[in-house]
């Protein structure tokens, strides 16, 4: 049996990064008690993947883990247990018990939903006029940095929302093992569009996590 | 803007941002209201260093537990994270509430070692704290400081207010009722200091006077007010099962030094090395209970998930049931995957047993610490291991499926000659002839045989408290015959260069003229001494220069034993006279037993109940 946990990635902590969260939650499973199974090998961890891994600096508000139990434990359990043996900044807030042969998250996953806060205060009249038109383009450029290189991509064709509120941009964009844009490159492509020249301070939210449905809709991951 | 929103904005451009965040797993943010008593322990080095410290961990927990006290953590940031925040005018904060040092009304430095003075200026600097405690105000906070180093406090004398000398953990919440007491009356900052020398165990420097002769030499020493005693005797706690050990400790998200839980399984050691400072100070040997230390891991291991408990102490291999303790933890451990490590085998106590039983869940290099490389000079320092305890030891390890093994020396040491360092060299070969002994087909592969030197730096409460260090050309002289004759295949040559163990031997003997000598260094960007990168050798010596005081006034100058040594006012418990019986003794290379074996009238037995060992009644 596996077990899907929903977690919240606190601001205080979002330059946290992946490695390190991977750590505390294979701690937290420790502290909790609860039937964990465990790799074999010399150094033996527990079984447990993640979604998708967030960028060092960025929360999130439904991130999802995956963790392969040694024997049944109900959601209730699962989501109380855990919830004492975690920091206040990775508190989780749904569990769903899932078989073994239940697909692999990741490879599931097909977009995510951000909210992007702009810490800045004139940058939200500048960048938020900006979206119609750069909707309206069939392509987009963007950066991409790998570990490697720097490529440029379109990113036009993986933005599916893309709206602006307030001080805040709101955004869908595709998150596939294969392509993905990340929000950095979506904020350098609008503040080209916008005319800004300068690095625009921003809170990075990632919200939900999406994959598609029997009907192609995008639908929270963990309810697939 | 606030604090926290100006933090925000400086994390976004620190490098290693998870050093400052905070709101780790088992930290413990209390009301600030609802507690009276605000006490700020500040690690002086960064975060990673500081999360490594079990000493904070057992405070930290110590005074939370008290409903009328609050304790936060600091932690010395790094160059760039100053600068930013001097851009931002941000003060140092804490980890916990985010709130700067100068709220706090106790500030409290954990002093485990010399070269972090200067981030002790740095972080009251930066929290806004008047450096010199002359400078205080009322509304200043009162800052303490304890730890090993607090023995010789002198050199701390201007910028500290009040030293807490041995144990903390008694001598901890009776100094925070005192300041507690001065809140509750509006007693005067002055009255508060009189009031904690008042205290067993507590040391106010301003409360004494200085006199020196022309040439540095103390003439002088002593007390300015009736409250403040003649001799500061050090706080012991007697029974460790009886004392405060936390059951949670907070678990970092960023890798630390030492990322584990410690089980401080005793403290103290009986084996009396002579240039082992900490071997003087934490006397008399305590021993944890098994039952309690079995409760402890069980505890702690549910409270943090860590993956490796490690035995703690001077000299693990001494504890009296060490087999026992190891077998009985991987019992009740063994279905939670957790590693039990050993971090300081004394090679003359490792029982083959326990070897194979670490192994069995983890196998990380052994280390061996012969200290030096002839019978002699470890005689002369009183490090009773012999070369075939050690081959023999090192054979049971490679045997053992072990093929890395790490061989610490000092060099410098009194009476040190060429062929004492030869002999580090011979002993290095010994060790990878012992590996090739092993069969082919039994042994690990890749032999690794690692030999640290380190320079002796001859330290307070030591039989060598009299002696010279080497001067920096004759370390150098050394090391660089060292490099020579440790050119054996498999072997691995580790040293430091000695300008760092130079200026820590100033420290460590240094007297309270010396204090200015770190103000000025401070002043002249001096900070992280600890750091290869950021070690200023130079503008030391200029702040020395500037100050006029010669270093090798404290490092390199043979005490005589009628001088006033600038920490005679403590007493540690070890008698002058029995360091001095010690100090004939190592030049004639004759040997002192081990207190299991009988006492050595050392002084502590004068405290009655102190010493188990004195009171087995064979002084
Ligand atoms: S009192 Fe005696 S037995 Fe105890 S530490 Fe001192 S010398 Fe050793």
């Amino acid at each position: 049996m596996r077990m899907l946990g929903v977690f919240e990635k606190g601001e205080r902590i979002r330059h946290i990064g992946h490695l390190d969260i991977q750590r505390s939650f294979q701690r937290g499973l420790r502290r909790s008690g609860l039937p964990v199974a465990y790799s074999n090998g010399f150094n033996p961890h527990i079984l447990i993947t993640f979604a998708s891994a967030l960028s060092t600096g960025a929360c999130g508000r439904r991130e999802i883990l995956d963790v392969t139990m040694a024997s049944g434990v109900s959601e209730a359990e699962f989501l109380e247990r855990m919830n004492r043996a975690m920091p206040p900044e990775l508190q989780l807030s749904a569990a769903r018990a899932v078989d073994d042969r239940h697909p692999s998250l990741m490879g599931m996953l097909c977009a995510a939903s951000y909210e992007i806060v702009l810490r800045d205060p004139d940058c939200a009249e500048k960048l938020i006029p900006a979206i119609p038109a750069m909707m309206a383009k069939e392509s987009v450029t963007a950066t991409r940095k790998t570990k490697t290189a720097v490529k440029e991509c379109d990113i036009r064709p993986l933005i599916y929302v893309l709206e602006g509120s307030g001080q805040s941009i709101f955004a869908t964009l595709a998150l596939t093992e294969r392509e993905a844009c990340k929000p950095g490159m979506l904020m350098e492509a609008l503040s080209r569009e916008a005319g800004l020249d300068r690095e625009i301070r921003t809170l990075v939210i990632r919200k939900e996590l999406l994959g598609k449905d029997e009907e192609g809709k995008l639908v929270p991951l963990e309810q697939l | 803007m606030d604090y926290n929103e100006r933090m925000e904005k400086i994390l976004e451009k620190v490098q290693k941002a998870p050093r400052y965040t905070g709101g780790e797993m088992n930290t413990t943010i209390k009301r600030w209201e609802e507690c009276p008593l605000h006490f700020g322990f500040c690690f002086p080095d960064t975060y990673e260093v500081g999360m490594s410290h079990l000493g904070m961990k057992i405070l930290y927990g110590l005074i939370n537990r008290e409903p009328w006290s609050l304790c936060e953590r600091f932690f010395m940031p790094w160059t760039d994270m100053i600068e930013l925040m001097k851009a931002e005018e941000l003060p140092l904060l804490s980890m916990e509430s985010r709130r700067p040092l100068s709220d706090f009304d106790v500030i409290g430095f954990t002093l485990q070692y010399e070269m972090s003075y200067s981030n002790i200026l740095a972080m009251m600097d930066l929290g806004g704290v008047p450096l010199e405690n002359k400078d205080r105000g009322e509304n200043d906070p009162i800052v303490v400081a304890g730890g090993p180093c607090a023995f010789n406090p002198e050199p701390l004398a201007d910028f500290i207010d009040a030293f807490m000398i041995g144990d903390g953990e008694d001598v901890m919440t009776e100094l925070n009722r005192v300041i507690l007491e001065r809140k509750e009356k509006g007693l005067t900052r002055a009255e508060c200091l009189r009031n904690l020398a008042a205290l067993e165990g507590v040391y106010v420097p301003s409360l004494y006077d200085v006199e020196y002769d022309d040439s540095g030499v103390i003439t002088a020493f002593r007390p300015n007010c009736g409250e403040a005693p003649a001799v500061i005797r050090k706080r012991v706690v007697t029974d460790l099962n009886q004392t405060y050990y936390p059951e949670e400790i907070p678990v970092p998200y960023t890798e630390v030094v030492f990322d584990r839980i410690m089980l401080e399984i005793m403290r103290g050691c009986t084996r009396g090395c002579r240039f082992c400072q900490a071997g003087m100070l934490y006397r008399p040997v305590r021993e944890r209970s098994m039952e309690k230390l079995i409760d402890l891991a069980e505890k702690l291991y549910r409270s943090t998930g860590y993956e490796e408990i490690s035995l703690s102490s001077l000299s693990s291999g001494d504890y009296s049931c060490l087999p026992e303790l190891i077998r009985e933890l991987m019992r009740r451990l063994k279905d939670q995957r957790v590693s039990i490590s050993l971090p300081s085998l004394r090679i003359d106590s490792v029982l083959k047993e326990s070897l194979e039983e670490t192994q069995q869940v983890k196998k990380t290099s052994l280390t061996f610490a012969p200290e030096a490389g002839t019978q002699r000079m470890r005689d002369v320092i009183n490090k009773g291991v012999t070369e075939e305890d050690l081959l023999e030891k090192v054979r049971d390890a490679f045997e053992g499926g072990w093929s890395s093994v790490k061989l610490y020396f000092m060099d410098g040491l009194p009476t040190e000659t060429t062929e004492d360092l030869d002999g580090i060299a011979d002993l290095a070969r010994k060790v990878v002839e012992e590996y090739f002994r092993v069969p082919k087909e039994k042994r690990a592969k890749g032999l690794r045989v690692t030999v640290s030197a380190s320079t002796f730096v001859p330290k307070p409460f030591t039989p060598f408290q009299w002696d010279a260090q080497n001067t920096i050309p004759e370390i150098i002289g050394k090391q660089d015959h060292l490099k020579k004759v440790l050119n054996i295949k498999g072997v691995h040559f580790n040293w430091h260069e000695p300008y760092l163990s130079f200026l820590e031997a100033c420290f460590a003997r240094g007297d309270r003229r010396i204090g200015a000598v770190l103000k000025r260094a401070y002043e002249k960007g001096c900070i992280l001494d600890g750091w290869t990168e950021t070690f200023r050798f130079d503008t030391w010596m200029e702040a020395f220069r500037e100050c006029g005081l010669d270093p090798a006034f404290y490092a390199n100058r043979v005490r005589d034993p009628e001088e006033i040594l600038p920490w005679d006012h403590i007493d540690s418990g070890i008698t002058k006279a029995f360091l001095l019986r010690e100090k004939k003794k190592s030049e004639q290379a004759l040997t002192t037993k081990d207190c299991r074996q009988g006492c050595n009238g050392c002084g502590l037995q004068r405290w009655k109940g102190v010493c188990g060992y004195a009171n087995a009644g064979s002084v």
